[in-house]
């Protein structure tokens, strides 16, 4: 009977787990990883499931606890860059004298269900275009909602570092937004 | 920290007041500069939309790909031979 539930959890919840896992580990084989962690790990502990929440917010619980497991065994396996990388590419954003070197444009308001999930579509294309270091603390950070104490802790960097990686994390993010279009052109 | 930042680190102090209570100097360049500064203020705007979306819950029938089928059946297998405990 174990495996019988475990088996419908799959059926019902497996896509879903699926997207929300990819969206914060930027890989296909680490999503299934966690995703296969999380029913192993619903299966041992369905006893304490009480039932008050739906099947799929008490799995996504556990998932979430998955995936920063999977962040954090990834992150031991990537070299943390201490160095300038990235920097060329923040400098490159802005004029000698500091100044924005191009108009920072607006999104638009994203109203409707379609152009909302166009939005996220993108977001999730160009954080898997982040550097590894990078996505690692931008997913903890914005996606996980983990505090940045939290995240130098497990990833053994300094507050400094990871306010650096954050800051070019997410100028890239913007950039990387607008060069897929979304912006409101001419709106600048 | 002076009272005129530059856009460049406009976007430093924007991007650390996501994660942390800035001291009161910085908050108060911060606030000024974006009070004069279209494009900083757009970009810190954008921040918070982009956090905004990535903590939304995923849609369930959104067009993302699911699980493949080869994943959907090793995941299966796994479960199968599971010992039950």
């Amino acid at each position: 009977m174990n495996t019988l539930d475990a088996q419908t959890w799959l059926d019902d919840h497996g896509d879903y787990l699926f997207r929300v896992a990819r969206r914060q580990l930027h890989s296909d084989e680490l999503a299934e990883d966690a995703v296969q962690e999380t029913l192993l790990a619903a299966l041992t502990a369905q006893a304490r499931y009480s039932g008050d929440a739906s099947p799929r917010t008490w799995l996504t619980g556990i998932l979430k606890h998955k995936i920063v497991d999977q962040i954090r065994r990834s992150v031991r396996e990537v070299e943390i860059p201490r160095d300038h990388e990235g920097m060329e590419a923040v400098d490159s954003l802005f004029k000698q004298d500091g100044h924005w070197a191009e108009p920072v444009r607006p999104w638009g308001d994203p109203h409707s269900e379609a152009e909302l999930s166009q939005l996220r579509r993108t977001l999730d294309l160009c954080a898997d275009r982040l550097k590894p270091s990078m996505a690692q603390v931008f997913s903890l950070r914005e996606v996980g909602g983990m505090e940045t104490e939290e995240i130098c802790k497990e990833l053994g960097i300094t507050p400094t570092n990871c306010w650096v990686l954050l800051h070019r994390a997410r100028l890239f993010m913007r950039q990387c937004l607008e060069l897929n279009g979304f912006s409101k052109a001419g709106a600048a | 920290m002076k009272w005129m930042t530059t856009c460049k680190e406009t976007t430093e102090l924007a991007s650390r007041a996501m994660d942390e209570h800035l001291p009161f100097a910085d908050r108060v360049a911060l606030k000024l500069h974006l009070a004069m500064c279209k494009n900083c203020a757009r970009f810190a705007q954008q921040l918070q939309e982009m956090r905004l979306q990535f903590r939304s819950e995923t849609v369930a029938d959104d067009d993302t790909p699911g699980l493949a089928q080869e994943a959907r059946q090793r995941i299966a297998n796994k479960l199968q031979n599971k010992p039950n405990s």
